[in-house]
């Protein structure tokens, strides 16, 4: 049996494991402390540009323009008692809302925020994303079941329809992209967009893909599992405390990584002029993208359930089609030599 | 880096879970449920050998690419048919529905 | 020195897989039978074959381990949880018995019999384009043929599962 290691050794191993780049990666930027703190961002800013949009003003009152709010929010969050009703499944719901909260986190790993500046490079990088988002339907459909309540039920299963409906016209969307450059590596694609972004030849992809997005992402337009007049807060009612707040992150958590995944795919990531760094690029691009996606959420209404679903199965998975005969056709033509890399 | 047959020692005692799931559980679903172990550890056993050869043979990816596919088409078929198997009797047990019922 | 990945992932696999049998609960059952699918994927990884552990993530995690707690969730009474009666102790020990017996001897048939060097040859990169080239190319016929069974599938399955809620004038359903 090999000798058991010294104190020494480990202490050495450690302070190697913390100042390798990688550790520093996964905690600082672009991992945990950049994703927490731009979820956080994301939920004033949701609040400020939805007021504005509405001809309010929004937080005001805890810091700068409200700039703490999310701090109040959390710290106030973490006191609350949670209660769980009786007959709801208390230790499920803790366990799924933590794994949520995972969950949301997982595509940071693989998603370029510079050049070089991605935690894992991994050939497989699209579609590990892709995975993290399939895991979410069945967490979301336990935590509706879970809390032993109708609305919460019937919430949780809207969620599974809308989201299990929506990726397919997402998987579609990008593979015009990977025709394009042959690779599934995002940091790949990133570079392979030096002449061009992929969002002009690939304009129906990218309508598709943020549609599709938005629909996984349960915003508005595709609001209908948390309709507020109708469902409470949907599957989330009978979340409370520390468990709301990790599935109420973990909502904007995974907007923010849907918005870094679309500047990555469709508007060329880090790349840009050279006044700004790379990644400063990136996160501009990405906030944008997230403004977008708020402003929509307050100039849209509601799609009815019937129609949200025909919608995904029908008109955006024909016009992933159409993407993919578009794409073919530029490649016919010769024009593939501009993405390649 | 692992001998060869430490995986297949996995893959023959999911085998071995599913066997004894099969054997002994009532519930229909429990059943879904050993099937599936079953055919995770021939997919083991399939990316194992693929891996462990030299050359690598690369089909035994694409074996288990078809043999998840098939499972999943599977589950889904035996799914439905518990649904309706349900309606019809108001149990899944898989002892009490062992009458042809027109 | 066991590599520690293998020895966490396959306590993962068999712990959850035992746990999905034997939970009171089913629910708790099929989340068990999700974790032990994510272990065979970590596996899959461990063993270099990207591709197929993402697609058994998005597969079968991702869409049977659902249909499963769908299922589930529907065929429960209206008064709650499925009645399961334990079963006889003399079937469990056999079976047990029966399934032990079985995978010794697969075990014991595959590592002897089988004439593959223990130790690893060189892990390189499969590059995408392999793959596709040979999905497209010799295993074409098997991907039609992969697309047809989908399709019978889906139009079996919604026809098995679908409720019939008009019945005709004369009294039959259809």
């Amino acid at each position: 049996m090999p000798a058991l290691p010294t104190l020494q050794e480990i202490v050495s191993l450690a302070v190697r494991i913390i100042t390798s780049r990688t550790f520093l990666e996964i905690v600082f930027f672009p991992g945990l402390l950049n994703v927490t703190l731009s979820a956080a961002l994301l939920t004033w800013l949701e609040r400020k540009v939805i007021a504005r949009v509405q001809l309010r003003i929004g937080p005001l009152y805890a810091g700068i323009w409200g700039i703490l709010q999310p701090i109040a929010d959390g710290v106030k969050l973490m006191f609350k008692e949670m209660i769980f009703p009786e007959l709801a499944d208390a230790k499920l719901l803790m366990l799924c809302a933590l794994s949520l909260m995972l969950l949301a986190i997982a595509p940071v790993v693989a998603i370029p925020f510079g050049e070089g500046l991605v935690i894992a490079d991994m050939d497989i990088g699209l579609i590990y994303v892709f995975a993290a988002l399939s895991l979410f339907p069945s967490v979301i459909l336990l935590i509706g079941w879970g809390s032993n309540s109708k609305y919460s039920f019937l919430g949780g299963l809207r969620s599974l329809f809308q989201q299990v409906s929506y990726e397919i016209p997402m998987w579609l969307s990008v593979l015009g992209i990977v025709m394009l450059t042959g690779t599934l590596n995002l940091s790949e694609i990133v570079k392979a967009q030096q002449n061009v972004w992929f969002v002009v030849p690939q304009a129906v992809g990218f309508a598709v893909f943020f549609t599709a997005g938005l629909a996984e992402l349960e915003r508005i337009p595709f609001d209908l599992p948390e309709a507020e007049t109708e469902l409470v807060m949907g599957w989330m009612t009978e979340l409370s405390g520390i468990a709301f707040m990790l599935g109420f992150l973990a909502m904007y958590t995974k907007l923010y990584l849907m918005s870094a995944l679309i500047t990555a795919l469709f508007l060329g990531g880090w790349l840009g002029p050279s006044i700004l760094p790379g990644p400063v690029w990136f996160l501009l691009k990405t906030f944008l993208v997230c403004t977008v996606m708020i402003v929509i959420r307050g100039a849209f209404p509601r799609v009815r359930v019937d129609l949200l679903l025909k919608a995904g199965w029908t008109r955006l998975l024909l016009l992933a089609i159409a993407n993919i005969f578009v794409t073919v056709v530029l490649i016919l033509l010769g024009l593939g030599w501009v993405w390649r890399v | 880096m692992e001998p060869l047959s430490s995986y297949l020692v996995l893959s023959s005692a999911l085998l071995g879970i599913g066997i004894y799931g099969l054997v002994s559980k009532r519930n229909a679903i429990r059943l879904l449920f050993s099937v599936e172990l079953i055919v995770n550890g021939a997919n083991i056993n399939f990316v194992a050998f693929a891996r462990y050869s030299s050359p690598p043979i690369l089909s035994g990816w694409n074996i288990v690419f078809y043999s998840v596919a098939a499972a999943a088409m599977e589950a889904t078929v035996g799914l439905a048919l518990i649904l309706v198997a349900f309606r019809l009797n108001g149990t899944i047990d898989v002892r009490r529905l062992n009458r042809l019922r027109g | 020195m066991p590599d520690v990945a293998f020895v966490a992932l396959s306590v993962l696999i068999i712990g959850s897989a035992i746990f999905a049998l034997e939970a009171k609960e089913l629910i708790y059952g099929a989340v068990g039978l999700a974790f032990s699918l994510i272990g065979v994927a970590g596996l899959f990884i461990l063993l270099g074959a990207e591709y197929v552990a993402m697609f058994q993530v998005s597969v079968y995690v991702g869409a049977v381990v659902v249909l499963i707690l769908f299922t589930i969730m529907l065929v429960r009474r209206e008064s709650g949880r499925i009645v399961e009666e334990e079963e006889p102790g003399r079937l469990g020990r056999m079976g047990a018995f029966v399934a032990g017996l079985v995978a010794l001897a697969v075990a014991g048939a595959m590592i002897l019999l089988v004439p593959v060097s223990p130790e690893a040859p060189e892990l390189h990169r499969v590059l995408l384009r392999d793959i596709g080239v040979s999905l497209a190319s010799s295993y074409s016929v098997a991907l039609v043929i992969l697309g047809l069974l989908i399709g019978a599938t889906v139009i079996g399955g919604l026809t098995l599962a679908k409720i019939d809620r008009e019945k005709r004038t004369d009294g039959t359903a259809q």
